[in-house]
């Protein structure tokens, strides 16, 4: 009898702990996964994320959870999971020239303040009008050069001339100021500057030319194209086999199988590049806004690099901003929404300025100009010369196609001609 | 029931966890993804509907598959047919008792041991022209040859992958020269055979099935390289060093078509799998001969 009621006790006891722990919490918090990539985005959206949980996050409910996928390869994983309607993940990483891909797994976001962004980049995040993702950082490229060399150039104007005849058969005056340049310019700087033809050069090439078969550097090579005043597509109709695009081609071409760059620079990216100029082997580059730190602080280049706009009569950069935006198929899309609000404030984007990042609000630019100089430039060359291709939702896909493509005569395999109907025919099947 | 009768069911029992293993780890994904290239499966578009045939007929009329197929099977069979005469070498060389062998030994299977990403990776640096190792060295000695030169670079990924496999031949021919019996090096330097003949008349016979292995399973490593040329070169210039393995990985995860890039995958399996009867009539073969 004894043993009997003992036994009883001990079940009501179990199934008291038992139903305790099973019963929902009504403090609990909501856990929100957010994908991001490792690297200094990720590591600046940690001390948000933290910053979050212990004091809003307690306040809304939400505990923010960051899985951070391998840089390389985020965006083919989460390409996976959208194609499987996951409900794994409620916060996507994603990127201006990613969002029309991903737009239909992506539910719109409300309340984003305009204002606050530098616009190319939040308009940059829009698909069919709708804001599909919140700005992070905001890249763009500039035109890198060394300040010693380029002012060394008025003192040699006749070899500088005749080297441009020589090379570019073209009656050419050195052009001191980068900001002003035409390609042309920078086509006569780099000569001048190549062992090859002027053996007085202190850099054995005068151009890092990014060539490799890479979407990214699709995205460098659209500043000549723009610069030159041509564009992709033209009233919607694919617009590479033109006199100008073919110019744009032949920009790089020129660059290549002139020798103004390194024959291996057909392989080269975003690394090579910076390497190629702090090793001092090569003078000027068109380069992405992020390489400035490392190139004022290193090697040749160290407080001697210049910051211009790329070159061409009606200068543009490319510009676009790295984003988050929310899963269409997350169960947590309150709880996501309240996070994603906090992210879109000032504050939140000052950690992440302060902790590494490159956001892509104005007013906290400003404030970071003096840890990094380049900041100023960002801001007026987003505004005055920024520019997105907005080729709609396979947008991605063309970047990959024209590297692809175009990659062949960058790199003087191939000539324009050979390469800029192929290009057009590219677009035109990715635009069905 | 027979004892033959009984001895077959037993054998299906006892093989059936492997099997069902296998069902679920090999034959559903390969169902998965041939269902997937039957489909309109893009990501750009939200819906996915069947198409039939249609990814494999659009497959069949994309050049860039087919370079990317010219290109992997000069690679796969280049690459393969330099590691197994280097590494039948190397598995000579080592046949020996010499000074030093243990150590050296254990060095020249460290390649075998790193990832090929790491690899690539490494390459990519200690090959840079500005910053690394061997360009630095070939300034050093008055070379201008360019590593990454669009004329040079498939020589420079055949060298690449060597360095990295020809550790793998050597291991395997190195295993097999071991279980040679050493009778037969005696009868035949009793009758008079020198080097050379004993090396082509007895020794590679009687390894010709270890050989074939060896080189067939080089082969469709080879035909899968995927990350050390994604890494080095992205497969271009254009399409010019783009492998099959890249060719899926574009379509799928930079283009978005599933559908197109799993028909792909497919066309693949049925490029490598007559390579696998030779496999294993060799492998039989061998076996018989150990015998």
């Amino acid at each position: 009898m004894r043993l009997k009621k003992t036994s009883i006790a001990l079940a009501t006891a179990l199934s008291l702990v038992v139903g305790l722990a099973v019963l929902p919490n009504a403090n609990a918090a909501t856990t929100v996964k957010m994908v991001l990539w490792p690297g200094p985005e990720g590591d600046a959206m940690q001390k948000v994320v933290d910053a979050y949980n212990s004091s809003q996050g307690k306040k809304d409910g939400v505990n923010v959870k960051m899985i951070l996928l391998s840089r390389d390869n985020t965006f083919a994983k989460e390409a996976a999971l959208m194609k499987a309607k996951s409900s794994e993940y409620d916060i996507y990483f994603t990127a201006s020239y990613l969002v029309g891909q991903h737009a239909p797994y992506l539910s719109d976001l409300k309340g984003v303040k305009d204002s606050l962004y530098l616009k190319a980049s939040v308009n940059s995040l829009k698909v069919a009008g709708k804001q599909k993702a919140l700005p992070l950082d905001t890249s763009l490229h500039f035109m890198y050069y060394r300040k010693d060399l380029i002012s060394s150039l008025s003192a040699n104007a006749a070899k500088y001339t005749s080297i441009a005849k020589t090379v570019l058969g073209k009656d050419l005056k050195p052009n001191t100021d980068p900001a002003t340049w035409t390609w042309d310019d920078a086509l006569a700087t780099a000569a001048y500057f190549t062992q090859k033809y002027n053996p007085e050069s202190p850099t054995k090439y005068g151009y890092a030319l990014p060539a490799k078969n890479l979407l990214y550097n699709t995205m460098i090579w659209n500043d000549v194209l723009w610069g030159l005043g041509g564009n992709w597509l033209k009233n919607g109709k694919p617009n590479l086999n033109t006199p100008t695009g073919k110019a744009a081609i032949d920009v790089y071409n020129t660059i290549y199988t002139k020798g103004l760059t390194s024959p291996d620079s057909s392989q080269w990216e975003y690394a090579e590049t910076n390497a190629a100029l702090t090793s001092g082997n090569a003078a000027i580059a068109l380069q992405w806004n992020a390489a400035y730190s490392e190139l004022s602080t290193t090697g040749a280049t160290k407080d001697q690099v210049g910051i211009a706009p790329p070159p061409g009569k009606g200068q543009r950069t490319h510009v676009h901003a790295l984003a988050v935006g929310l899963n269409k198929f997350s169960k947590n899309q309150a709880a996501s929404a309240k996070w994603m609000a906090h992210l879109a404030t000032v504050p939140a984007m000052r950690t992440y300025a302060t902790a590494g990042g490159v956001p892509s609000m104005p007013t906290i630019l400003k404030g970071m100009v003096s840890k990094n100089a380049s900041f100023a430039n960002v801001i007026e060359y987003a505004g005055k010369f920024g520019y997105s291709a907005s080729a709609g939702p396979r947008e991605f896909d063309i970047y990959a196609a024209l590297a692809e493509v175009l990659s062949p005569a960058w790199s003087g395999q191939k000539t324009s001609a050979d390469v800029a109907a192929a290009a057009d025919e590219a677009i035109k099947k990715l635009q069905k | 029931m027979t004892f033959g009768k009984e001895r077959k069911i037993a054998g299906w029992l006892l093989s059936a966890p492997l099997l069902i293993l296998l069902a679920g780890l090999l034959v559903w994904p390969m169902y998965l993804g041939f269902q997937t290239s039957m489909t309109h499966d893009i990501l750009s578009d939200f819906e996915t509907y069947p198409v039939g045939l249609e990814n494999y007929k659009n497959l069949l009329m994309e050049p860039n598959f087919w370079s990317a197929i010219r290109f992997t099977l000069m690679f796969a069979f280049t690459a393969s047919i330099v590691e197994l005469i280097l590494g039948f070498a190397l598995a000579l060389m080592f046949d020996r008792v010499f000074p030093g062998k243990k150590i050296l030994f254990s060095l020249m299977l460290i390649p075998i041991m790193i990832a090929p990403s790491l690899m690539a990776v490494m390459f990519r640096l200690i090959l840079n022209e500005n910053i690394g190792v061997i360009p630095g060295f070939l300034k050093i000695i008055g070379s201008s040859y360019s590593i990454f030169d669009q004329n040079n670079i498939f020589l420079s990924l055949i060298v690449l992958d060597v360095i990295q496999f020809t550790a793998f031949t050597f291991l395997l021919t190195y295993s097999a020269l071991q279980n040679m019996p050493s009778e037969i090096y005696e009868a035949a330097a009793i009758d008079g055979a020198n080097k050379r003949q004993t090396l082509f008349r007895i020794t590679m016979p009687i390894l010709k099935p270890a050989l074939a292995i060896v080189f067939l399973l080089r082969i469709l490593d080879s035909i899968r390289t995927f990350d050390s040329i994604y890494i080095l070169t992205g497969g271009g210039p254009g399409t010019s060093t783009q492998t099959v393995g890249i060719y899926i990985y574009k379509t799928a995860f930079i283009y978005g078509d599933f559908g197109l890039a799993a028909s792909a995958a497919i066309v693949l399996v049925f490029i490598l799998a007559p390579f696998m009867p030779f496999i294993i009539k060799q492998f039989n073969l061998g076996t018989e001969r150990s015998k």
